[in-house]
């Protein structure tokens, strides 16, 4: 290859304008280091977040969801008829309650089904945490802890305290990261919580959680299911929720489909719960490519251009090259290859410059609170973003070179000698 | 030794058609025999580079027929014409063409290692042998544009005969030569006539020249 004239001839046109050919490769370059280090910080910031999300929510919970206003009775009784009209005013529901009628025995029937890996039924209400003169609103998780923490292995969450106190100690409370900082609570504080229905029960708390969901962290406490129960003055089998995990996290959406026909109520999958957030990423990943693509057809563009000034330049080196017996598709060849090589060495250095940035980014300690709080960048390192990148890169390039590589492959050397 | 013909013109007519229709070369017939120097005098304007042009392949439009050695080349595709030149065409023009980027020697190898039927070494054997030959072996290494223009006209010449041709076309190699330069350059070409057996065709507007036979072009008419 070395030896080869075709190959003499495209090393003397890159070296003979250095500069331009160094702006050219950087610009490739440049292209492929962006898109490397930005898709491997969004998705490693999305694959986080899933992971985070498989961790410590349930795949599939089930449900009562309580729906607001029914229709008028008497408008059902007409139901296409637009003549009529109805006018009902202030009307009041009847008391729904929210809880899951005979939710003990689903869930000991859900504990028994094949593809479930574990349930945790909870009772869930909204109170008011006050500790001194603060007042704080958040969500009381009543659970079993260890289910709960088979489930979603709260131990390894914990920061301060323990998981198992919550069974040992009567009135016992964790605590989100988040929320403890809203209140100013610390551990073994004692606070009181005021449920919607005026139980007020003093707890101490024996932990502090932190997950890195920001929304748990900030909103959720953990409790007893006895003491939640007290708390909504409820009988000792009323739960509201069923947290269920799964050995296959891929069936979710089809399991939550058949749990919900099978016992009436709502079961929502984790990528259901999550869709917004979904459709975040997605946004955010078009976005990524759009500015490889953006990026990478401006240097396309630079690299067109200087194929095509070499070509004015060297017009007269491809005519006598034509008359002493290079064919066209030897031009061509020389052309295209000054354009390959350029992608291929802005290729290659915007992979290394990807992967050190990248590198030195997840070394960083940076704090990011966003849909998921974390103490660093996590950057998604996957070998399919640089060979993604690298094709990109060489596709540009060749495009951008084949225009001007054909120009120089139609230069018709009478045309040229004779008007010299 | 029979003769043998290396170029062959027959009823060969060209014109242009820009800005108006001319007849440039009219029923043109010529014979180039294997070993000799023939020159294609006339006026400016008798038509007598086109004809050049027309005969080595560089001008493909034209009707009647072009015969070297034996091939039509109307038969030929534009890449069999190219491998046609490389193999068995040399070309010397006014200006040398050399590349600028290449050595004196880079520049003679070119239609070498193109043909690739020689190694490396043989190659650059043969590659100094020519400029040997043409006493500008000392220049070898040298950068083509810190050559005199004698010396850049002689690496061209080189280079027209790395391949051993058939035949060289040289349209006016002296014409940007200085008397003593052209000189120099004439008389080579002369050389490789007469001692190597070597084919010319040159164009020239230089009647003085003395070569082997002389066909005078008039009004895109050979006369005589």
């Amino acid at each position: 290859m070395r030896d080869s004239p075709l190959f003499k001839i495209v090393w003397a046109h890159l070296t003979g304008r250095k500069r331009q050919t160094l702006v050219s490769i950087l610009g490739v370059m440049f292209g492929i280091t962006v898109f490397i280090f930005q898709a491997g910080m969004i998705t490693g910031l999305q694959n986080y977040f899933v992971e985070k999300t498989i961790q410590s929510t349930p795949h599939i919970q089930i449900s009562n969801e309580t729906t607001a206003s029914e229709k008028p009775v008497a408008a059902k009784a007409y139901p296409e008829n637009r003549d009529i009209w109805f006018s009902i005013r202030n009307q009041k529901d009847r008391l729904e309650e929210d809880k899951i009628k005979d939710g003990l025995q689903i869930a000991s029937l859900l504990e028994n089904h094949p593809e479930v890996y574990g349930v945790s039924p909870s009772l869930t209400s909204q109170a008011i945490f006050k500790l001194g003169v603060l007042d704080v609103s958040a969500i009381v998780h009543g659970v079993d802890i260890l289910r709960e923490n088979r489930l979603f292995n709260l131990e390894k969450d914990i920061v301060q305290g323990s998981v198992i106190r919550l069974e040992t100690v009567n009135n016992g409370l964790i605590l989100g990261s988040g929320l403890a900082e809203k209140l100013g609570a610390n551990l073994n504080d004692n606070l009181n919580i005021v449920s919607p229905n005026g139980v007020s029960l003093p707890m101490k708390v024996v932990g502090i959680l932190s997950t890195g969901l920001r929304d748990l962290d900030d909103q959720r406490a953990y409790s007893s299911l006895r003491n939640a129960q007290k708390l909504m003055k409820a009988q000792s089998s009323h739960i509201t929720d069923i947290s269920i995990k799964l050995r296959n996290i891929d069936k979710a959406p089809e399991l939550a489909d058949e749990f919900e026909n099978r016992f009436g109520y709502r079961a929502v999958d984790w990528k259901e719960k999550n869709a917004a957030v979904f459709s975040v990423f997605k946004i955010q990943n078009i976005v990524t490519y759009l500015v490889i693509l953006s990026i990478l057809l401006v240097s396309g563009f630079g690299i067109f251009n200087i194929l095509t000034m070499m070509i004015y330049e060297k017009m007269t080196d491809i005519a006598i090259l034509k008359a002493i017996g290079y064919t066209d598709k030897d031009i061509r060849r020389i052309f295209l290859s000054e354009a390959m090589l350029i992608g291929l060495a802005g290729g290659v250095l915007g992979l290394i410059t990807g992967l050190v940035i990248s590198i030195i980014a997840a070394s960083i300690p940076f704090r990011i609170e966003g849909f998921v709080s974390s103490e660093r960048l996590n950057i998604n390192f996957n070998p399919l973003f640089y060979t993604i990148a690298f094709i990109f890169g060489l596709l540009t390039t060749a495009i951008a070179g084949l225009l001007p590589a054909r120009k120089a492959a139609k230069v018709d050397p009478l045309h040229i000698i004779r008007n010299q | 030794m029979p003769e043998k013909t290396i170029l062959e013109a027959r009823h060969l007519d060209k014109y242009f058609y820009d800005p108006v229709k001319f007849h440039v070369l009219k029923d043109i017939n010529l014979r180039v025999e294997e070993g000799e120097f023939v020159s294609i005098v006339g006026s400016s304007g008798s038509g007598k580079s086109t004809l050049l042009y027309t005969l080595s392949s560089l001008d493909t439009d034209y009707e009647g027929e072009v015969i070297i050695d034996q091939t039509a080349l109307r038969s030929l595709s534009n890449d069999d014409l190219a491998r046609l030149r490389n193999r068995s065409i040399g070309f010397i023009f006014q200006s040398h063409y050399l590349l600028a980027d290449f050595t004196a020697i880079e520049n003679i190898l070119l239609p070498g290692l193109k043909l690739g039927k020689r190694s490396k070494p043989d190659l650059l054997r043969a590659a100094l042998e020519k400029m040997d030959l043409l006493g500008i072996r000392d220049q070898a290494d040298k950068a083509v544009n810190t050559l005199s223009g004698g010396q850049q006209q002689r690496v061209a010449i080189a280079r027209a005969l790395i391949n051993d041709p058939k035949i060289i076309f040289c349209d006016e190699p002296t014409g940007n030569l200085d008397s003593g330069n052209a000189r120099i350059v004439f008389d080579l070409l002369k050389d490789l006539a007469h001692n190597y057996k070597q084919t010319i065709l040159m164009v020239t507007h230089d009647e003085s020249y003395q070569t082997d036979r002389q066909i005078r072009l008039h009004d895109g008419r050979v006369v005589d």
